[in-house]
């Protein structure tokens, strides 16, 4: 199951490097926050099928919402000359750390 | 690991995560990898006009390397002379010239004085004009007339009763002030917020600003006459 998703992670990236398209300068730093924020909902998602608390809904709105909350809060910050986004990078950082932290404790435990 | 459509969409998920993962690694590759956005802009620009400052410096060499060798012949020399003459007279406003540029057209207000209102404010002054030639230069006008008064270097901008003095001409509103360069870059010079024309038009002041693709600006007509001023010898200057 995992070799499998880790699988589908590497077609992504082989799909990633090989489309022809570059973003835009001033949307890089957007797009990073929603990186950084689909990373924690693809974690949170896998903690969550660990602990059989796993629902689908939930799991792909977070992904969706999530994402692009974090990039338009980075946007709303950069017009308010606030840098909001560190905001999103610390919320969404410490609970990428958590939950690979607790992904790390169920494998332990596990084998 | 009962979820069988939670391993889809987790998979579904993880391979887009792969995508944006990847073409975000790529472009960040692809700008540099100590990027910060905020200064991209200004450094491209930076980068822009440097090289083409680069450019036009690589063709001076070359060009006068080529004078350089045809001093020996005449023709060719002469052929250079005229070609500075040209450049000297295009400097100076000697001869009309065309292109690309702005129009900008700026008249009095049309509000009747009120009784307690400064007549001066309704009005547009030498100074108003001043301004946007001054702005018109800082974006890189190449040639600029007011109401078809070219503007050398020599020409005055000048309150004069109720007219204004442009070359020693008295002209009137509508002021139409004329300028050749980059149409973008001029636009967004006298555009910018905050600037003079801004400024005009919370006055009151009737002002319009219009790109054009072909701005004709006339010859310099006045005499010139230098009573004072003499140029200085190669030779003197070298030894000085």
């Amino acid at each position: 199951m995992w070799i499998l998703t880790l699988f589908c992670l590497f077609i992504g990236l082989f799909i990633g490097f090989q489309l022809p398209v570059l973003l835009p300068v001033a949307m890089v730093k957007y797009m990073s926050i929603g990186v950084l924020a689909a990373l924690d909902s693809v974690f949170g998602g896998i903690r969550a099928y660990m602990e059989d608390a796993f629902d689908n809904t939930i799991f792909i709105s977070g992904f969706i919402v999530n994402s692009l909350l974090a990039a338009g809060f980075a946007y709303l910050g950069d017009r308010l000359g606030l840098e909001l986004y560190l905001a999103a990078v610390v919320v969404f950082g410490v609970r990428l750390f958590q939950n690979l932290g607790i992904i790390r404790r169920y494998l332990l435990k596990k084998y | 690991m009962r979820n069988t459509s939670g391993k889809i969409t987790i998979m579904a998920v993880c391979l887009v995560v792969g995508i944006m993962l990847s073409v975000q690694f790529r472009t960040s590759e692809n700008y540099g990898s100590n990027l910060r956005t905020a200064r991209v802009d200004e450094l491209a620009l930076k980068n822009s006009t440097l090289s083409l400052e680069k450019d036009a410096l690589s063709k001076e060499v070359v060009s006068l390397r080529e004078k350089l060798t045809n001093v020996g012949s005449d023709s060719k020399l002469n052929a250079d002379l005229q070609e500075e003459l040209k450049k000297s007279n295009m400097a100076a406003g000697l001869i009309p010239v065309s292109g690309p540029g702005v129009i900008v057209t700026l008249n009095d207000s049309p509000r009747s004085v009120q009784p307690g209102d400064d007549p001066n404010a309704l009005l547009v002054h030498d100074i108003d004009i001043l301004n946007i030639v001054n702005e018109m230069r800082a974006s890189g006008a190449e040639a600029i007339s007011v109401n078809n008064e070219r503007i050398t270097a020599m020409s005055e901008i000048r309150c004069a009763g109720t007219t204004v003095l442009v070359n020693w001409n008295k002209i009137a509103p509508p002021f139409i002030i004329k300028a050749i360069g980059n149409p973008q870059l001029l636009e967004s010079g006298l555009s910018i917020r905050g600037g003079k024309l801004e400024e005009l038009k919370t006055f009151g002041l009737q002002t319009q600003l219009v790109r054009n693709d072909n701005v004709d600006i006339p010859a310099y007509t006045g005499a010139l006459k230098f009573q004072y001023a003499a140029p200085i010898q190669s030779k003197k200057k070298a030894e000085s």
